[in-house]
This record gives structure tokens, C-alpha cells and sequence, in this order.
């Protein structure tokens, strides 16, 4: 059983990680749609710390030694795929900003060619 | 034939007028356009200076997207064939002829200046050994055999253009020949010489070279299984 203490330690520290994501969508340095990923993670903690049996009953129906087992492993792999989407999201990206950027280059090249009178 | 000329040049003020100079005087019915690519010297001075034909990015962007520019301006001004050309003076414009002639005569995708061809110069050292491996690869995932796949200098047909201009992922690279004569054609060998540098830095130094060759082998093997 989860000590008292550490239940405790998780919510506050999931009210922390809600407080600062929530700072950052104030200040607009994150979009509201990035945002809600790290909210319903928060929360997710949230029901943990409150509920530890969740874990625990999961973890042992699943076959895991123990509960931390289990919620290391589905950290580790919710966080994967997030990096992961994450690099395809910069790989649309550096398009997008090449694609703006040739556009421009040879937007440029076409208002040389018209006016014949450039100084 | 209308066939351009696409020099991408990033931070080559050194070298870049001599060579257009004469790849102009060399082959006067060939167009030329260069791509700055957004380089933190003079390179954009030289062009003005000059009166070349040359588009500017704004940023750095990297070699296949500064080749896409001009792809894109060779699809928009209706080009038979794109060159791929060095701004560092290892091409020797005299090919471009060679290269047009065999595009047309053989019906390929793209033509090759290739240095290892008729078998006189051998590749050597770490980039030589690079090069056999991918020559290898090539080979065994497409059947095409390619004795020069790293050579910088290469020619598009028409189909090639439109492919380069509106792909989301297709790499002025090694790599890119592999799937070239796997999906999209024939790929024909010309032989040639290239110089050494006229200055500036190469990008290939040796710590580069392994780094550059494991990509490549790699790109090669994925793309057989997931392009």
C-alpha cells in the first residue's frame, strides 16, 4: 500500500506540473490543443495518487511483481510515443519552413523579372 | 533540349563566379540558376555582381531543399532537364553535353557523370570503401548497377523535375538513385573526370564520411521495404 506521504508528495506534485502548464498557455508559449496532453497526464496522477488501488489491482491482474513495474513501463511508453509524434510533428515542420522559404526565393526572382526599371 | 543548370551554393564566394563563368562559356545554351542557400558570406554579392540567374533563400535550409528551389523554378519555366551542378568547381561543364545526349538517346530518369566507370580510376580510401557498399546495396536491392553513386553530378529528365519538386521526401542523395532505378526509371552511367575542389570546405571531412555512409546504407535498405 502506498504510504500516505507519497500519496500526498504525487498530488502536489501533479498540482505543480497542472500550475505551470496552465502558467504557460497564460503567457502563450504553448497552444491550448499541445496543452491538453500534459493536463490529462496530470490528472491522470491525480486519480493515482488518490485511487493507488487502481494501479494496484491492474498490476496484479496483468502479472507485474509490483505496481511501480507497471507504472514505470506505461510512463516510459506514453512518453515514447510522445517524443515520437513529437519528431513527426518537427519533420511537417522544417517542411513547412523549407517550403515557405523556396516559395519566397523564387517569389522573389519573378518581381525582378517583371519591372525592367529596378534603379 | 531546354536543360538547366541547378547550382545550390551555401557559403561559396571563393569559387562560385568561376565556376558559372565557365560553365557559361563552356556551354552557352545551357540556363544556369543558382540557389543561395541562405550562405553568411558574399556568395549573394558574387551573384549580383555578376548578373547570374539566382534565386535567394532566406534561411539556411539545406542542400535538397535549396536543389527542390530550383527544381521548382525548372517545372515553372518548363525545362526538358535539370543538371545538378557543384558551386565548388569539382564539374566540369564540358559533360553537360555528354549527359543531355545519352538522357534523350537512352530514355532514362537521369543520367550519372560517373568518375569509376570505365574502370581506369578505382575508388579509394574511407569515401571509396563508402562508395563500394553502397554500389553494392544498390545493386542488390534494385538489380541497377551504379559504379559511381556518389557523384554529385547528375542529370533529370522531365518526369524527375515534377518528381523532385512535389515530393515530400526525395534527397539530391545516394539514396535517391537507389529508388530512382527501382520506381521511377532507368539510371544511365556516363564516364568523367571531376577536379579537386577550387576552394572553400568540403562537407565531407573524415569524421562526416561514416556518419554520411551508415545514413545512406541505411536510407537505401529502409526505402526497398517502405517506398
Amino acid at each position: 500500500m502506498l504510504p500516505v506521504y507519497l500519496r500526498v508528495l504525487l498530488v502536489l506534485g501533479a498540482l505543480f506540473a497542472l500550475v505551470v502548464v496552465g502558467r504557460q498557455v497564460k503567457k502563450e508559449k504553448i497552444l491550448v490543443e499541445d496543452a491538453v496532453f500534459w493536463v490529462v497526464l496530470a490528472a491522470i496522477f491525480v486519480i493515482l495518487a488518490v485511487f493507488p488501488d487502481l494501479a494496484i489491482v491492474l498490476a496484479h491482474n496483468l502479472g507485474f511483481m509490483s505496481a511501480s513495474n507497471f507504472v514505470y513501463l506505461a510512463i516510459i511508453v506514453l512518453l515514447l510515443w510522445k517524443v515520437f509524434t513529437n519528431s513527426g510533428e518537427i519533420s511537417r515542420l522544417k517542411t513547412k519552413v523549407n517550403e515557405l522559404a523556396q516559395e519566397i526565393a523564387l517569389a522573389h526572382m519573378d518581381e525582378k523579372e517583371k519591372p525592367e526599371d529596378d534603379r | 533540349m531546354k536543360i538547366l543548370a541547378v547550382v545550390p551554393a551555401y557559403n561559396e564566394e571563393e569559387c562560385l563566379e568561376g565556376t558559372v563563368s565557365s560553365l557559361q562559356n563552356t556551354c552557352p545554351e545551357v540556363d544556369c540558376l543558382i540557389v543561395n542557400d541562405g550562405s553568411k558570406d558574399s556568395t549573394w554579392d558574387v551573384v549580383r555582381r555578376n548578373g547570374f540567374n539566382g534565386a535567394c533563400l532566406p534561411i539556411n535550409t539545406g542542400l535538397t531543399s535549396a536543389f527542390k528551389t530550383g527544381m521548382k523554378y525548372a517545372l515553372r519555366h518548363d525545362y526538358d532537364a535539370v543538371v545538378q551542378f557543384d558551386a565548388d568547381g569539382q564539374h566540369l561543364p564540358a559533360y553537360i553535353p555528354v549527359m543531355a545526349h545519352e538522357l534523350e538517346e537512352q530514355g532514362a530518369a537521369m543520367v550519372i557523370a560517373s568518375r569509376y566507370l570505365d574502370g581506369t580510376v578505382k575508388p579509394s580510401g574511407a569515401r571509396g570503401a563508402g562508395s563500394r557498399l553502397i554500389t553494392f546495396l544498390i545493386k542488390l536491392t534494385t538489380g541497377a548497377k551504379i559504379t559511381d553513386p556518389t557523384s554529385g553530378m547528375r542529370m533529370y529528365n522531365r518526369e524527375m523535375i515534377r518528381l523532385f519538386s512535389t515530393a515530400f521526401d526525395l534527397a539530391p542523395e545516394p539514396d535517391m538513385v537507389a529508388l530512382v532505378a527501382r520506381r521511377y526509371g532507368k539510371v544511365v552511367e556516363i564516364q568523367a573526370t571531376m577536379q579537386e575542389r577550387q576552394g572553400g570546405e568540403s562537407y565531407l571531412k573524415l569524421g562526416n564520411v561514416i556518419k554520411y555512409m551508415s545514413r545512406t546504407c541505411l536510407s537505401i535498405l529502409m526505402s526497398r521495404f517502405l517506398r
